[in-house]
């Protein structure tokens, strides 16, 4: 181990007032979903008509941002869906892409990118694989079926609600497509 | 960096924290085994050593080893080994028998055992099996995370990442031949962002205190408890520890925030320095405390 301070040895430190933010991005759209989908050879954009969106807002809140959807193929096999959305955190939004199997169970969650001035947010342990084997007819619910253990902060609650939302999406537009 | 590197960074919602894992590797598919292998051992550390999963093999031992002996994993054996070197070298300034504290304080679920009956010395560790002389809750919450981050660091570099970070919210780990300029995060509410050192393979561990903090019973609670008193300490400190494990890092913190200059001792036994950082009018003092006399060394 190699060491050099960047901090004086003893000093008062005038501290910036400001929380200086966080910002990262782990994985490119095109990254996400060749990691989700390694045997893809097709992602098709679909668009949802606003109607189903508003149908939604209703029982599951409104989306922060339009979600993307894209249906995946093997050949001409559809193995499932790429959902990329966004939710706030405490204050910034948190990019995340949910993956779905052909039934609509969920496949994995991956962040794509982070941007939080707390970098420590998001404090539900485990929780993530937590989502692995949802489905649209699981409640997603914080609470409920995903633990809330204490300590639990908005940026998880978020994403919960955000995922629950892109079920529901799942059931009502893209089941029977 | 060789021109031909790849290099990327993922993140994961793992150990309760958002985990950042990045490397650097000849090829792209080294570089992709790699970042999957370090996950794979911040998921499987964390199921062994979590205590706030009822199925972990630490709420196992919990449960059992004040009735029988209980074999371990050598997760387990390493870091239980660890903390309780520290603690005695500390002389029970860390203890990881605070759990029921913890527990008491609802920052882990609620457990069978008493609080502040059994201290460290009732851990009794054999080569063969892990047997508690009285019931008592262990906590690895104060140890796990830096074990599970050099875990992640060594699964890097077996898969062949030629330099990497590992950082789990507040332990950090690096390696590789680069020099890695780390900030210090401090806690409270006006939370402030310093340069702190720039380190080559090494590890930073900090606790900032004053974040977590709840109210109970009308009375301010931490999770940091004083072993010694038995008492969560409302300490506004933020700790720092660099050495050159994460899990050392990670565990000395508590000595230092607890004991400020009175762990130069047992900083020098680990090689370890430490920061501390304390407010004081709006601003932040900050002390240095090292093993060597050398600066820079």
């Amino acid at each position: 181990m190699r060491r050099e301070w960047l901090i004086p040895a003893a000093a008062t430190l005038v501290a910036p007032v400001c929380n200086v933010a966080y910002a990262a991005v782990y994985f490119t759209t095109e990254a996400a979903q060749r990691a989700a989908f390694p045997d893809a050879t097709a992602f098709e954009e679909v668009l949802i008509a606003p109607e189903v969106k508003l149908a939604i807002s209703r029982d599951a809140g409104r989306f922060t941002v339009e979600p993307r959807i894209w249906r995946v193929r093997a050949g001409e096999r559809p193995i499932g869906w790429f959902m990329l959305d966004e939710v706030i955190g405490k204050v910034e939004l948190i990019t995340y892409g949910l993956a779905l199997d052909s039934n609509g169970a969920v496949k994995s969650l991956e962040v794509l990118a982070y941007r939080e001035s707390h970098g420590d947010a998001i404090r539900l342990p485990a929780w993530r694989a937590q989502f692995i084997g949802k489905r649209p007819d699981d409640p997603v619910r914080l609470d409920s079926d995903i633990r809330n253990i204490s300590g639990a902060t908005l940026s998880c609650r978020h994403v919960t609600e955000g995922v629950h939302r892109l079920l529901l999406l799942y059931a009502k537009a893209l089941a029977h497509a | 960096m060789p021109e031909s590197a790849h290099c990327a960074r993922r993140s994961w919602l793992l150990l309760g924290t958002l985990v950042e894992i990045a490397a650097e590797a000849p090829s792209q598919s080294m570089l992709e085994s790699a970042l999957l292998a370090a996950r794979a051992e911040l998921a499987r550390i964390h199921q062994s050593l979590s205590g706030h999963d009822a199925g972990s093999e630490l709420s196992r031992v919990n449960a059992l080893a004040a009735s029988d002996p209980q074999p371990i994993s050598d997760d387990l054996r390493r870091v239980l080994s660890c903390a309780l070197d520290i603690a005695t070298r500390s002389r029970g300034v860390f203890d990881p028998t605070v759990g029921a504290q913890v527990a008491a304080l609802g920052f882990l679920p609620p457990q069978a055992a008493a609080p502040g009956v059994a201290s460290w010395r009732d851990v009794e560790l054999s080569r063969e099996a892990l047997r508690y002389a009285k019931p008592l809750v262990l906590d690895l919450g104060g140890i796990a995370k830096g074990y599970a981050v050099d875990c992640a660091i060594d699964a890097l570099r077996v898969n062949g990442a030629t330099a990497g970070r590992v950082n789990a919210g507040g332990d950090l780990r690096v390696f590789g031949t680069r020099g890695e300029p780390v900030h210090v995060r401090t806690g409270g509410p006006q939370g402030a962002l310093f340069p702190l050192v720039t380190l080559v393979d090494g590890a930073v561990a900090t606790s900032a205190y004053g974040g977590q903090r709840r109210r109970r019973d009308r009375r301010w609670a931490a999770p940091l408890i004083d072993p010694r008193l038995r008492l969560p300490v409302l300490s506004t400190r933020t700790v720092s520890v660099i050495a050159s494990t994460c899990m050392v890092a990670d565990a000395l913190t508590k000595v230092v925030a607890l004991l400020g200059r009175g762990a130069q001792g047992i900083l020098r036994a680990y090689r370890a320095d430490a920061v501390v950082l304390s407010p004081a009018r709006g601003r932040w003092r900050c002390t240095r405390l090292e093993s060597t006399m050398v600066a820079g060394a």
